[in-house]
C-alpha cells in the first residue's frame, strides 16, 4: 500500500520513455552514418573532455597517464586514457571498431598501420590530418617513409610514433652455450644453429600461434627468403599468384620447424605474451620480435641489455629486408574537440614525451633509442634498421584475409593442409580480395 | 498512450458497480499490459523485423546509404566454408550441451533421491556453475587448460600421462571439445534440479507393487521412472534446445572462433561480419538463418505452453 | 499416461530377478546411505574443484605458483594479486556499473512482467492468446538477431556506450520468461479472494498492488532473483553497446582483464575471483529460492 505512488510514478515514467524511444526508433529507421548523438565527447567543438584509446600495456599506461595530466594541466582539459593490451592487433581493433560503429568513439586512437588502419579512413571515421600536419610541421618531425604508412589513398589520416622492425633478438649465453660464435648470416646457418641449441637442450625460436600474428612472423620471413623481395611485394598486393613454387617451399620450411621442434611444443595454442619472453627466461634461444622488447622484456625483468643481442633474420637475398611497421595516432573525425586533440596528438609526440614513455622504436626525429640506456634498440635503428622493409603481413591485408591467412598457416602447422593445398587457398583468398 | 489516459485509468480507484466485465477486461487489462508490450515490441519484436529487412541488403553497418540485393545473401552461405563449419559446429554443440547435461543430470538425480546425506549441500554445489557468468567460466577453463601452468595438463603430467598433455584450446581436433566440456559443466544443474523434482512426485508405491511383482531395478526405472518423468523430459529438453542455440558468450570469450575458424558457431561469424568486417547486411542473414531454425524447432514447445495456460 | 498399462507387462515377466532390498529406500539404511553419499561427495568436490583451484591459485604469491606448478599446495600465501587486479582490473567501475543497472532494471522488468501476466491470467484481456503466444516465442529468438537494429537505435538517440542504453534490451529479453512464470502463478490464485477484492470496491489497480501481488511474493522472488542474476550475467549486449572502460560491466571488464593479466597466473585467478564473489555469495544466501523457484516454475509449467 506505502509503495503504490510510487510505483505508479515509476510506470508513468516508464511508458513515457518507452513512447519516447520508440518513436525515436520510428524515425531512426533509415540507418544512419552520420547518426547524431554528438561528437565523441559532446556535440560542437568547445568539449573540454577528450578520450584516448590505446594498446599500453600495464608498465607503460602509466607513464602515458602521467603525460597526459601534464598536458591537461596546460591547456585546462581532462583527458581519460582507456587500454586494452593482451592481443595485439587482435582484439583491439575489434573493439576500436564496434565503438566506432556505435558512434561514440574516442577523441584519439593509437593504431597500427596498413590495412589495420585502412579500414577507419575508409569509413571515414578517420579524420584528415592535413591541416595539423601544416600547423605543428609534422612533416619536418618525423621521417617519410613513417609518414607514408599513415597515408591512405593519398590521405594523412595519422600521425606516426612508432616505427619498427622485426628482427632476431637473442640470449647470449644459450648461443654460447650451443656454441654458436655469431648470429646466422644465411638461412642454412640458421637452420644449423637451431639444431645445435635443440641439441643443448633449449628450444630456439620462442614463438606462439594464438591470435596468429607473432607465429605469422615467421612464415613472412620464410617466404621473403624463398620469394625474395620483388615477388613478396608482388604477392602481398595480389599482382602475381600465390599458388607457385616459393610460396609452397616457404609453407614446406614453415610446417619443418615445427616438426623438428625449433619452435615450442604446442606452439598454436601458446600465447605470445606468455612465450615471447622465455629468451629473457632462458627458456627459448631467440625470439622474433621488435625492438619494443629491450624494454618491456628485457629491462621490465631486471637484466642487462649486453647480456642479448639482436640480428636481422638472414634472407640470403641482395638486399635484406626485414618486415615492419608503423603505429601512429588518430584523430576521430567527430570529436567533440578536434584542435585541442591534435595539440595532444602534437604533445604526444614531441621528442621530450617519446622519451618519457621509453619507446624503444619511436619513429619521432629526435627520440632516436638512446645507447645507453636502450643500447641493442640503438644499435637496430643505426644499422639494419634503416634497410628497407616490407609490410608485415597482418597490416598487408584486410581483417577477413589476414583472418583467412592465420587459418592457412593453423591448418598447415597441424597437417590437415598439404604446403601445396595451402598455397592454392592463399591464391583463393588474396585473389577474391584484389579483384574487389 | 498519452499520459492523460494513464492518469485517468491510475487515478479511478473505485470504478462504478457496473459488472461489465468485457469493458473490465478491455481498458484496465490494456494498461497493465501495455509497458511490458510496449517495451517487447520496441526492443525485440520490432528490431528482430528490422533484422529481417537488413539480411536482404549489402549494408555495410555504417553508410547512410545501401543496397537491396534480395536474397543474395542467404545464397551466398552455402559457398561460405565458415558458414559451413559453424553450421556443423552448432549441431555438435546443440546435440553434445544436451544429451551429455540431461543424462548426467538424470543421473545425478537418481542418486540424489535416494537415501543420501546432506542434500541441500549437494545439490547446491552442482547447480553452482550455472550461476557464474559465462565469460567467467571462459576466463577459468581458459587458465585451467593452459598448455603449460593449467591445472589440466598439470594434472596428466602428474599421473604420468604426459603424451596427453595437449594445447587443448589451440588445435582444430580438440578445441571444441574443450569448449564444450564447461558447457557440460555448467549445464547439468538445471536438469538434476528438475528431475529430482519431478522423481520426489513419483507415488513411492508404484516401486513397491513392482518390486512385490518381482521387477528389477532397472526394469523397474525404464517402466515406472521413466515414463513418470516425461513432463520433465519434456520441459528439459526444450529449453536446452532453446537454449543452446543461443551460444556465443563461451566460445567468444574462451577461442574467439579459433583457431583459425575451427570453433566458430553461427552466434559468433555473426559478429565478426557485423563488427569486424563490415558486412552488417550478410551477418544479419546469418542471424536471421539461425532464429529461423531455433524458433522451428521451438514451436512445438511454445505451442504447448500458450495452450496449457490459455485454458 | 500409461504407467500401469507398462508395469504390467513387467509384472509378467518370468523369472524377473527379485528386487535387492532398499531399491527406492524410503526408511533409514545406515549403510546404503552412507556410501552413496561418499560416493557423490566425491563427485561434487571434484564438480567444485575448479573453484576451489581458483581460490588457492588467487592467494599464491606468482613467484610461489611458477616455482612449483599450479597443482602444489602453496609454499606462501598472499592477499598482493587481489589488490593487483582490483586496480588494473577497473573493477570499482564495473561493480558500480553492472550494480547501477542492476538495480534500475530488474524491478521495473519484473514490475512491468507482472503487469502483463496479470493482464493475462486475470483480466482476460483480449487477443490474450495471440500475445502469450508472441510473448513465449521471445523465448526461442536469440538474442543477436536483434543486435544490429538495437545498436542503430542506440547511436541515433545517442545512447550508444551507456549503461541506461542497455535497460531497454534487457527489460524485453527478460520478459518471456518472466511472463511464463508469473502469469501460470497468477491462474492458480483463487478468484474468489479477487471478487472479495472487489466487491469490497477495489479497483483491479488496488488489488494488484494489495492483494496479487503479496500473494505471490515466492514467485516474485524468485523471478526477481533469477532476472537479477542473468542480468548481471549479462554479455553479448553489453560487450558491443558498452565501449570506454568508464563504462563496462562486470562480464566486459572480466574479458579485458583475461588479456591484460595472461602472463600472470594469480593475478588472473585473483580477477575471476573478484568477478564472480558476489554472485557466489548471493547464490549462497538465496539458493533456496533459486533452486526453489526454477523446480516449482518447471513443474507447474
Amino acid at each position: 500500500m506505502t509503495g503504490r505512488p510510487i510505483t505508479r510514478r515509476g510506470f508513468l515514467g516508464l511508458s513515457a520513455a518507452a513512447a519516447g524511444v520508440g518513436l525515436a526508433a520510428c524515425t531512426g529507421a533509415a540507418p544512419s552514418g552520420s547518426a547524431g548523438g554528438g561528437g565523441a565527447s559532446g556535440s560542437g567543438s568547445g568539449a573540454t573532455t577528450l578520450r584516448v584509446f590505446t594498446y599500453e600495456d600495464n608498465q607503460t599506461i602509466g607513464l602515458l597517464r602521467d603525460l597526459t595530466k601534464k598536458f591537461d594541466e596546460q591547456n585546462g582539459m581532462t583527458t581519460t586514457v582507456d587500454s586494452l593490451p593482451g592481443s595485439g592487433a587482435a582484439v583491439y581493433p575489434d573493439k576500436l571498431k564496434t565503438e566506432l560503429l556505435g558512434g561514440k568513439g574516442p577523441d584519439i586512437w593509437r593504431i597500427w598501420g596498413g590495412e589495420i588502419g585502412h579500414p577507419f579512413v575508409k569509413a571515414k571515421q578517420a579524420a584528415d590530418l592535413t591541416q595539423y600536419y601544416q600547423k605543428y610541421g609534422w612533416d619536418s618531425k618525423l621521417p617519410p617513409t613513417a609518414i607514408e604508412g599513415m597515408t591512405f589513398d593519398g590521405v594523412k589520416a595519422g600521425v606516426p610514433f612508432i616505427a619498427a622492425g622485426i628482427a632476431g633478438w637473442y640470449n647470449k649465453a644459450l648461443f654460447e652455450k650451443a656454441g654458436i660464435s655469431a648470429p646466422p648470416k644465411s638461412y642454412a646457418e640458421l637452420e644449423e644453429a637451431n639444431e645445435k641449441i635443440l641439441a643443448s637442450g633449449k628450444t630456439p625460436l620462442a614463438t606462439a600461434g594464438k591470435y596468429g600474428w607473432h607465429i605469422m612472423r615467421l612464415f613472412e620471413y620464410l617466404l621473403e627468403t624463398t620469394a625474395g623481395p620483388e615477388l613478396h611485394d608482388k604477392l602481398l598486393v595480389g599482382q602475381e599468384s600465390w599458388d607457385r613454387p616459393e610460396v609452397v617451399t616457404a609453407f614446406t620450411n614453415f610446417k619443418k620447424w615445427q616438426d623438428k621442434k625449433w619452435i615450442p611444443d604446442g606452439a598454436l595454442g601458446l600465447d605470445p605474451s606468455d612465450v615471447e619472453p622465455w629468451y629473457v627466461q632462458g627458456k627459448a634461444a631467440y625470439t622474433i620480435t621488435g625492438q619494443w622488447t629491450e624494454s618491456g622484456a628485457i629491462q621490465a625483468a631486471d637484466k642487462k641489455s649486453s647480456d642479448f643481442g639482436v640480428f636481422p633474420f638472414p634472407t640470403d637475398q641482395s638486399t635484406v629486408r626485414h618486415s615492419g611497421f608503423v603505429e601512429g595516432y588518430m584523430l576521430n573525425a567527430k570529436s567533440g574537440n578536434p584542435d585541442k586533440a591534435a595539440a595532444l596528438i602534437d604533445f604526444l609526440v614531441q621528442p621530450d614525451s617519446q622519451k618519457a614513455m621509453k619507446y624503444g622504436q619511436s619513429a619521432v626525429i629526435g627520440a632516436e633509442p638512446d645507447k645507453a640506456t636502450l643500447p641493442l634498440s640503438a644499435e637496430w635503428t643505426q644499422g639494419p634498421g634503416r634497410q628497407p622493409f616490407y609490410t608485415i603481413q597482418d597490416q598487408a591485408f584486410p581483417k577477413q584475409q589476414a583472418d583467412q591467412y592465420f587459418a592457412i598457416q593453423s591448418n598447415v602447422l597441424q597437417g590437415s593442409v598439404t604446403p601445396a593445398e595451402a598455397a592454392k587457398q592463399m591464391q583463393q583468398a588474396i585473389s577474391a580480395w584484389a579483384k574487389s | 498512450m498519452s499520459t492523460a489516459t494513464i492518469a485517468q485509468g491510475a487515478a479511478t480507484s473505485a470504478p462504478p458497480r457496473r459488472r461489465s466485465r468485457a469493458n473490465r477486461g478491455g481498458a484496465t487489462a490494456w494498461l497493465f499490459a501495455l509497458p511490458a508490450l510496449a517495451v517487447y515490441f520496441v526492443f525485440l519484436v520490432y528490431p528482430a523485423v528490422q533484422s529481417l529487412y537488413f539480411s536482404f541488403t549489402d549494408w555495410d553497418g555504417l553508410s547512410a546509404t545501401y543496397n537491396i540485393v534480395g536474397l543474395d545473401n542467404y545464397t551466398a552461405m552455402p559457398s561460405d566454408p565458415v558458414v559451413i563449419q559453424a553450421v556443423i559446429n552448432n549441431i555438435i554443440w546443440t546435440v553434445v550441451t544436451i544429451v551429455f547435461p540431461v543424462v548426467i543430470g538424470l543421473a545425478l538425480a537418481m542418486l540424489l533421491n535416494g537415501k543420501v546425506r546432506g542434500k541441500p549441500a549437494l545439490r547446491m554445489i552442482f547447480y553452482t556453475p550455472a550461476v557464474l557468468p559465462l565469460v567467467a567460466v571462459a576466463s577459468i577453463w581458459g587458465w585451467l587448460y593452459n598448455p603449460q601452468f593449467g591445472a589440466i595438463n598439470s594434472f596428466l603430467r602428474l599421473i604420468g600421462l604426459d603424451s596427453l598433455a595437449q594445447p587443448w584450446l589451440g588445435q582444430d581436433s580438440t578445441a571444441l571439445a574443450a569448449v564444450m566440456v564447461p558447457a557440460i559443466w555448467l549445464r547439468v544443474g538445471f536438469p538434476m534440479l528438475l528431475y529430482l523434482a519431478a522423481l520426489q512426485g513419483i507415488n513411492a508405491d508404484m516401486y513397491e507393487a513392482a518390486t512385490v511383482d518381482g521387477a528389477s531395478r532397472s526394469q523397474q526405472f525404464w517402466h515406472i521412472t521413466m515414463p513418470s518423468l516425461r513432463p520433465a523430459h519434456y520441459i528439459v529438453l526444450a529449453l536446452s534446445l532453446i537454449d543452446s542455440f543461443k551460444v556465443f558468450d563461451l566460445i567468444y570469450a574462451m577461442t574467439y572462433g579459433g583457431p583459425g575458424t575451427a570453433t566458430q558457431v553461427m552466434g559468433t561469424w555473426m559478429y565478426f561480419n557485423v563488427f569486424q568486417y563490415y558486412k552488417a547486411g550478410y551477418g544479419t542473414a546469418i542471424a536471421v538463418v539461425i532464429t529461423v531454425v531455433a524458433i522451428a524447432v521451438s514451436i512445438p514447445y511454445v505451442r504447448s505452453q500458450t495452450k496449457e495456460h490459455a485454458a | 499416461m500409461s504407467s500401469s498399462a507398462e508395469v504390467a507387462p513387467v509384472a509378467a515377466l518370468p523369472e524377473a530377478t527379485v528386487a535387492p532390498e532398499g531399491v527406492v529406500a524410503r526408511e533409514p539404511k545406515g549403510k546404503g546411505g552412507i556410501v552413496m553419499t561418499i560416493v557423490l561427495a566425491l563427485v561434487a568436490i571434484f564438480w567444485i574443484s575448479p573453484l576451489v583451484l581458483l581460490l588457492m591459485t588467487a592467494l599464491r604469491p606468482l613467484s610461489d605458483f611458477l616455482a612449483t606448478g599450479s597443482l602444489a599446495w602453496p609454499q606462501a600465501w598472499t592477499f598482493t594479486n587481489f589488490a593487483d587486479a582490483w586496480s588494473i582490473g577497473n573493477f570499482a567501475t564495473t561493480y558500480r556499473n553492472s550494480a547501477f543497472l542492476l538495480l534500475l532494471k530488474v524491478p521495473v522488468g519484473v514490475l512491468i512482467s507482472a503487469m502483463l501476466a496479470f493482464a493475462l491470467a486475470k483480466l482476460r484481456i483480449r487477443f490474450g492468446t495471440a500475445i502469450m503466444y508472441t510473448v513465449f516465442l521471445g523465448l526461442t529468438i536469440p538474442i543477436y538477431i536483434t543486435i544490429v537494429p538495437v545498436f542503430v537505435m542506440m547511436r541515433s538517440i545517442g545512447l550508444s556506450d551507456s549503461v541506461p542504453g542497455l535497460v531497454g534490451p534487457y527489460l524485453a529479453f527478460g520478459i518471456p520468461f518472466e511472463v511464463l512464470v508469473l502469469q501460470a502463478f497468477f491462474r492458480q490464485l483463487p478468484d474468489e479472494i479477487i471478487e472479495a477484492a472487489r466487491i469490497d470496491g477495489a479497483g483491479p489497480w488496488r488489488i494488484f498492488f494489495t492483494v496479487v501481488l503479496p500473494l505471490s511474493s515466492p514467485a516474485l522472488v524468485t523471478v526477481l532473483i533469477l532476472d537479477a542474476v542473468s542480468t548481471w550475467n549479462e554479455f553479448l549486449f553489453a560487450l558491443i553497446l558498452l565501449s570506454s572502460d568508464a563504462n563496462k560491466t562486470i562480464p566486459v571488464g572480466l574479458l579485458n582483464f583475461q588479456g591484460q593479466f595472461s602472463s600472470n597466473q594469480t593475478g588472473l585467478a585473483a580477477g575471476i575471483l573478484i568477478a564472480v564473489l558476489p554472485i557466489l555469495v548471493a547464490y549462497l544466501v538465496l539458493q533456496k529460492w533459486i533452486v526453489g523457484g526454477l523446480t516449482a516454475g518447471a513443474t507447474k509449467g
